[in-house]
């Protein structure tokens, strides 16, 4: 009987232990990572240094789109991560997200520019059309169809974990 | 600069720490000597830790946006109390804070304990185990002192407008202290298995800690549900959500511990008890920790968890726990009392509602985890709601009450004759089957819960109102602690019974200068005011409102919503008029395209006696850390 009782006593919490152990070790569904495919919707923006218009043509075979505004803390936060990209030759479109140009660019002269140009969606239509909720939020795009929508910030997890996967299964980014 | 003053000194801690908790494993073979470095070196690191955290809520209301947590959590335009409680409004800071807390309980326990106690450099050393272990946590997976310099910014986010509130700021400091509270009968009761030398009474010791932590931590969890209440806007003072719950397990088995502790302190009978409730406890506590960081659970959450953190928790939290069951595995067969438990004595009746307690624990956990199970095993999700625990915690309320009135008249280590014809206990159950009956046919309810809420409730009341009358006029002995801390328990059943049961609300459509009538008052809704205030536009109803009975009496109620600037959040700011039995509780809804309004009334009943009946328990708690010193 007291053999019984040492056993249960030691086995619950081994159990209970190897259970969640499982559980945070299986792969698991990221919360923000969205993968359903879309195309992106036509569209005609200035960019944000008022330059040239463009349009759904002008974007690259292959990029990442990300949601950024200067007022945005979390895109600050998600900046430096986005300059490594960069460094490592992602192609990354900027959609400026209700910001005003100004500022907007004060933003990039001061912490520097990860993007090959930025969208100017002051009035946030091809972000409402495109699905965002808020910044930051970023895309995997290629050939003009959204392979990986994700809301909230990009770091080496999420980047790691839910864009890596699928740049590789598409053989992007070569 | 400062920052990294700040930071070198939490590193520095940990180091202490490590040593201190190094120094403690060598106590067996050398001199006492060692056994005072594992103390001092334990203070330094406390206080090193202590001052870390200073120099980080100066930082904090400095507004220094170098550091990533504050720039996230706060902003300048908060008033300095927010800026403060800022910094535990999400996880490293938090983590942070209780932290702190552990360590300087820890350090008090280390202050208080004399240095002669047998016990104090192996369980100083288990606290120091402990600290590091966290410390590491918070330095490598959730560091606040994470920098965003180069650059910073120039103003912070807002943190989110329901959490600016004070009953939500002082709140978790009160459930940290709380939980880390337990951590003494841990460490103290792993020491004492480990040294497996049973003629120390770590009984004394330990309950004055247990009784604190118990009453801080009840205090904790009253604050956070008087919150809810009132800013959450859904009128109700429990949801059972899981965060909810996991403070609920370790405070009922807290509650089992104190009880437990207060049986083995007079008898040998429930050592084994008392020690596996002091580890589960404390468990419990880092299993709640565990369960809300890594995310497990609220997997909706708009932040990217990291996994790592989750696997740290997990790891440290089960070599801690299953360590110390290990030693309790080890040395249960010396625990075990020879002498067998009479039936009918008063330590029977606590055995019982020690079982009943566990079960209630194991029922909570079983719903907090199943769909977690359910979502492992078929990929689905679920989740288990209120009529779940309802009906299963409402029964061992019950049986556990009956009980506990068992006991009130019984004696220590002998069988007790209870039922006779003019004995107290016939007496109550006579009179309160009385007063339940009265209430279920005045308020026309006569759902099984609703009678035995209030039978349990008046049970316990007059149970305990007849033993002061008796004790007091033959000038006995009596515990004055407990009879005050089980009549609070008495209300609190009455309490969640009547609110249960009468408590009722109802949804209406109008327009500014309608009215709308029901039984008891008339609701003018005179006009809407919009306010515009520093961080946030709002709308404001003004209602007046009539009773309908003879007292005419006449009161205006605000309820409102707000639009925030930083954060474009709506909250809903519900108008509750409170009365000594019921409150009256406003909320505003949305607006229709007709221009009506979307108004929620509720009526709730005995809602404020609930959180009445927990201050009741708390102070109760606190007179029997008085109580007369407990022989053994």
């Amino acid at each position: 009987m007291k053999i019984f009782i040492r056993l249960v006593i030691l086995i619950i919490p081994i159990v209970g232990f190897v259970f969640f152990y499982n559980l945070l070790t299986e792969d698991k569904f990221y919360p923000g990572a969205n993968f359903d495919r879309f195309n992106v919707p036509v569209f005609a923006l200035d960019d944000i240094t008022s330059q040239k218009i463009y349009t759904k043509d002008d974007l690259n075979d292959e990029l990442l789109l990300n949601v950024w505004a200067s007022w945005c803390i979390t895109c600050r936060v998600e900046h430096g991560f986005l300059m490594e990209l960069k460094q490592e030759g992602f192609l990354i479109t900027g959609l400026n997200y209700k910001d005003e140009s100004t500022d907007a660019n004060n933003w990039l002269n001061l912490y520097g520019n990860p993007y090959s140009f930025s969208l100017h969606d002051i009035k946030g239509s091809l972000a409402l059309d495109m699905g965002v909720t808020g910044a930051p939020e970023t895309f995997l795009i290629k050939n003009g169809e959204v392979l990986v929508h994700y809301s909230g910030e990009v770091n080496l997890a999420v980047w790691d974990n839910v864009f890596y996967p699928v740049i590789k299964e598409n053989k992007m980014f070569r | 600069m400062i920052a990294e003053v700040s930071h070198f000194f939490l590193v520095t801690a940990s180091g202490l720490f490590l040593l201190s908790f190094i120094f403690s494993t060598l106590t067996y073979k050398t001199n006492h000597n060692i056994e005072i470095l594992v103390s001092r070196v334990f203070s330094y690191g406390s206080y090193f830790v202590f001052v870390s955290f200073l120099i980080y809520i100066w930082l904090s209301i400095q507004s220094d946006f170098s550091i990533r947590y504050i720039a996230e959590h706060s902003n300048k335009d908060l008033a300095v109390f927010y800026k403060i409680s800022s910094i535990w409004s999400a996880h490293e800071g938090s983590m942070f804070l209780w932290i702190v807390f552990l360590s300087l309980w820890s350090q008090f326990f280390n202050f208080k304990l004399p240095q002669a106690d047998l016990l104090k450099a192996p369980s100083i050393g288990i606290l120091s185990f402990i600290i590091f272990g966290f410390l590491i946590f918070l330095l490598f997976t959730s560091n606040p002192y994470d920098s965003l310099l180069p650059i910073a910014p120039a103003n912070g986010a807002d943190i989110n407008p329901i959490l600016q509130d004070p009953a939500l700021a002082i709140h978790p400091p009160f459930l940290y202290l709380g939980y880390v509270g337990f951590v003494i009968a841990f460490a103290y009761n792993t020491a004492f298995l480990i040294k497996g030398d049973l003629d120390i009474n770590w009984e004394k010791i330990i309950r004055p800690w247990s009784l604190i932590a118990w009453i801080l931590l009840t205090i904790g969890i009253t604050l956070g549900s008087w919150w809810a209440y009132y800013e959450l806007g859904w009128g109700g003072y429990w949801f059972w959500d899981p965060v909810e719950n996991v403070a609920l397990m370790p405070w009922m088995a807290g509650t089992a511990l104190i009880h437990s502790l207060y049986v083995s302190s007079r008898s040998n009978s429930l050592r084994s008890w008392t020690i596996l409730l002091s580890i589960s406890v404390f468990s419990l506590s880092l299993f709640g920790a565990f369960i809300v960081r890594s995310g497990i659970i609220d997997s909706v959450h708009a932040f990217a968890n990291d996994p790592q953190r989750g696997l740290y928790l997990l790891l440290f939290s089960g070599i801690l726990i299953i360590s110390s069951l290990a030693f309790y595995a080890l040395r249960f067969p010396k625990l075990v009392s020879s002498n067998l438990i009479k039936p009918k004595s008063k330590e029977s009746f606590l055995s019982i509602n020690n079982i009943l307690f566990v079960t209630a624990i194991f029922a909570v956990m079983l719903g907090v985890l199943y769909p977690l199970i359910f979502d492992f095993i078929y990929e689905e999700r679920i989740s288990v709601g209120p009529p779940y625990y309802n009906t299963i915690i409402a029964p061992i309320a019950f049986l556990s009450s009956i009980f506990l009135v068992f006991s009130v008249g019984s004696s220590w280590q002998r069988s007790s004759k209870l039922f006779f014809i003019y004995s107290p206990l016939s007496l109550s159950i006579l009179l309160s089957i009385f007063v339940a009956c009265f209430i279920a046919f005045k308020l026309q309810n006569f759902e099984w819960w609703f009678i035995g809420g209030n039978f349990s409730g008046f049970l316990i009341l007059i149970r305990y109102l007849l033993l002061v009358i008796n004790n007091i006029s033959k000038k006995m002995y009596f515990n004055k602690a407990s009879a005050i801390a089980h009549a609070g328990l008495g209300i609190l059943l009455i309490s969640i019974s009547i609110n249960a049961g009468l408590s009722y609300e109802k949804i209406i459509n109008i327009k500014a200068g309608d009215s709308f009538q029901d039984d008891m008052y008339t609701f003018n809704l005179l006009d809407f005011e919009l306010i515009n205030e520093d961080n946030f536009d709002s709308i404001k109803a003004k209602f007046l409102i009539k009773s309908n009975d003879a007292s005419e009496q006449v009161f205006y109620m605000f309820p409102e919503k707000r639009k925030y600037f930083i954060r474009g959040q709506i909250t809903s700011e519900s108008a509750i008029q409170i009365t000594p039995f019921k409150d009256i509780y406003i909320t505003l809804g949305d607006q229709l395209d007709n221009g009506h309004w979307v108004v929620n009334i509720q009526y709730n009943y005995f809602i404020r006696w609930i959180w009445i009946s927990a201050i009741i328990m708390c102070l109760g708690s606190l007179m029997a850390i008085k109580e007369r010193s407990i022989k053994k």
